[in-house]
């Protein structure tokens, strides 16, 4: 068995060859990392908005590259997700957008601040994360074929995939805030469609569903979508009516 | 206690209990949160709250070490502390730039990143402090007789502990050149030198409680604190799979991260061996079942649970989940808090001169707080794994998946109760002591030289 000395010379040596080792890796990494993370693209903007991050802790809710509390979503590629417009329009009364749910400090970021934010997250979104965040291996296996077809963001209006979807879902794809939209034309004409997203609180007074500025011909375009799926979605498997989201509930 | 300078130790403790107290305070602000009582929102929003409760806890744990540290210094080098006042100056302070910290979290002041969250300005005091801290006990150590394996150990941890600190004090634009120096700082602490510190603790309380010779125990701790850095140093690597580093840190994080149940388990066995060889004379047998459950804990919580993540084909999935609460909650519980609610069974009844070592409420404590934070663990061991399946298999929406594990923050909240009653006997174990007397300095009620006599150590 080892002696005392030899188990010293054990602990000094060994802590000597993998701190040596571990140092070479750091430098070789940081000769790397620009690369990976196109830090050429780091413009001022970016770094306001990385410091704006840290002002405001947002790590203590959210997680970036993985890393913070988990209390509120991953925010790697939360632009390429979301888009701009969406993330503008969130900032601005955070609480608004998800009404009744968990709910986020309203920071108050002036326009040039929200923009320097947004700057940063895009920055981020570009970073070589060696696969991260994984696409969900499970999903295409368990959606049937043909509301894929509907589903599929690449069919939606741009505006529809990137704002409505944070609080709608179509063919299982979208949040749970506001009801499923898959079955929507059976309960609305078009006109009460173009109505009702210029200005829900005409139709019904006290609805937590948001005004989104957008022109006539966008909006139109989002009916028109809507009102398309009533061709394309099937009715649901085994008579199985669509599943009630804590909105349909409180209505 | 032989010195009558150990007895600035039990305020060190009594620092850590009110702190540890607060911690869970907070800790249940973030569960009912969770399932969506988040009244308090206004005032403390989750991420104070959640700053506030990791912050607490490495600075309950470090006040923890320290109290650790001015009382087996002081008894390894055979002389009183170098500078008491200087001790007392250092504790007074160390509240109060935690209780600024805290204060500034509720006004949105501070840093911002994870576990490094103290405002800039703060982070110097902090090291003027830990300078105060390493000066003294550095000083007595130096001037003592021989110095011990155990205590250079100890004063290893706390210097490079103190060391590494600094990293963090980096400012940096890239996100991911911050996150990657940032690491030095947490998980070279916690998974390196943070093992060295409780080691040489556990060393110490092994040595006094089995009587078991200092020369067997050291080597081991020799072996044990290698294996930890063998391991440790490039296990760093696991924080590096997913945050813009080259492609190498997979395999290297992946192989060297995976050998760290190595050294935690090597603990365990110890421990373990030891109590058996030594009989178990000592009088103080609740230190000796929280040293041994500190042993074992922390491998099932450090050693086990991590391991269970750590590979990146799983972690690529289970990376930025509640898995990762899952694993830190049970393995701070055991690697840290456990050693330092060990040290302080040991030591409260030497401080104050009351045997109160196998009372009722002592020996609940222990169960009840260990039962309830692996009953914790579990729930969010549960509430993680439906999280990775529904979120990061299936694809479902962040919010959507938060609801469907509401119920198991309920759970949770339950088992966190239980593991409170737990603390709540330990502080009342605690406060029972009383205060720290001279009565306690009398040789013929110093316990420790009963243990002495059972088994007499070999310098």
């Amino acid at each position: 068995m080892l002696s005392k000395s030899q188990a010293r010379t054990f602990f000094l040596g060994g802590t000597g060859v993998f701190a040596a080792i571990f140092l070479a890796l750091t430098v070789d990494s940081m000769k790397r990392i620009p690369a990976l993370t196109h830090a050429d693209q780091l413009t001022e903007s970016v770094v306001r908005g990385k410091r704006l991050w840290e002002a405001n802790n947002c790590m203590g809710c959210h997680t970036l590259f993985g890393e913070g509390a988990y209390y509120a979503p991953e925010l790697t590629q939360v632009v390429e997700r979301r888009g701009k417009p969406w993330i503008r329009l969130f900032l601005k009364d955070p609480e608004k957008m998800f009404p009744g749910e968990r709910r986020m400090v309203n920071y108050r970021f002036t326009d040039a601040q929200t923009e320097d934010v947004i700057a940063f997250l895009d920055w981020c979104g570009h970073v070589n994360l060696q696969g991260f965040p994984p696409k969900p291996p499970l999903r295409d296996l368990l959606r049937p074929a043909a509301v894929t077809a509907s589903g599929t963001a690449a069919s939606q209006p741009e505006l529809f995939r990137t704002i409505c979807i944070a609080c709608h879902s179509v063919g299982g794809v979208g949040g749970v805030v506001g009801p499923a939209l898959d079955e929507v034309y059976r309960r609305k004409t078009r006109d009460e469609m173009l109505v009702w997203i210029a200005d829900p609180q005409k139709l019904k007074p006290g609805t937590p569903m948001p005004v989104i500025e957008m022109t006539d011909a966008q909006r139109a375009e989002i009916v028109d979508y809507l009102l398309d799926l009533a061709g394309r979605t099937p009715p649901p498997a085994n008579g199985r009516p669509t599943p009630k989201t804590p909105a349909e509930v409180y209505e | 206690m032989k010195y009558k300078t150990q007895k600035i130790a039990y305020w060190f403790f009594a620092a850590a209990m009110g702190l540890l107290a607060l911690q869970i305070v907070y800790g249940f602000i973030m569960g009912f949160a969770r399932i969506g009582m988040d009244g308090l929102h206004p005032w403390i929003p989750f991420n104070t709250a959640r700053a506030v409760h990791t912050n607490l806890l490495v600075v309950w744990l470090l006040c923890g070490f320290m109290g650790s540290a001015y009382f087996i210094i002081p008894e390894e080098s055979g002389r009183d502390l170098e500078w008491p006042v200087l001790a007392w100056i250092q504790l007074i302070s160390l509240l109060v730039v935690g209780v600024i910290a805290v204060g500034c979290y509720h006004f949105n002041i501070w840093e911002g990143r994870k576990f490094l969250e103290i405002p800039r300005p703060l982070d110097y005091l902090v090291v003027v402090n830990v300078l105060m801290f390493l000066a003294n006990i550095g000083v007595t150590l130096w001037k003592g007789t021989h110095p011990t394996t155990t205590a250079l150990v100890l004063y290893m941890g706390l210097l490079f502990a103190a060391l590494l600190y600094l990293p963090g004090m980096i400012q940096e634009d890239n996100q991911t050149v911050d996150s990657f120096y940032r690491w030095w700082v947490v998980h070279l602490w916690v998974e390196g030198v943070w093992e060295l510190i409780m080691g040489g603790i556990l060393c110490f309380l092994l040595i006094k409680l089995t009587g078991v010779d200092r020369e067997v125990i050291e080597k081991w701790l020799y072996i044990i604190v290698g294996l930890t850095f063998l391991s440790g140093i490039l296990g760093t690597g696991h924080h590096y799979y997913f945050i813009g580093t080259p492609r190498y840190w997979l395999v290297v994080g992946g192989i060297f991260s995976a050998l760290e149940p190595l050294a935690f388990l090597g603990m365990a066995v110890f421990a373990i061996a030891m109590s058996r060889k030594g009989g178990r004379r000592h009088p103080n047998r609740i230190a000796l079942t929280w040293s041994l459950g500190c042993a074992v804990m922390s491998f099932v919580g450090a050693g086990f649970l991590g391991m269970a993540h750590t590979l990146p084909s799983i972690n690529r999935f289970t990376h930025g989940t509640l898995i990762t609460a899952m694993h830190g909650h049970m393995a701070f519980w055991g690697a840290y808090a456990m050693i330092v609610l060990a040290m302080i069974a040991y030591a409260l009844p030497l401080l104050t001169g009351r045997r109160l070592w196998d009372t009722p409420a002592a020996n609940w404590a222990f169960w009840t707080s260990n039962i309830g934070m692996t009953a914790m663990t579990g729930a969010l061991a549960v509430a993680g794994i439906t999280q990775v399946n529904l979120e990061r298999r299936i694809g479902l929406d962040f919010m959507a998946v938060q609801h469907e594990i509401e119920m198991h923050f309920v759970g949770f909240l339950l088992a966190a109760a239980l593991f409170t009653i737990g603390i709540g006997l330990f502080l009342y174990t605690f406060w029972r002591h009383g205060l720290p007397s001279q009565e306690a300095m009398a040789p013929e009620s110093a316990p420790d030289t009963l243990a002495a006599d059972l088994a007499p150590e070999a310098r």
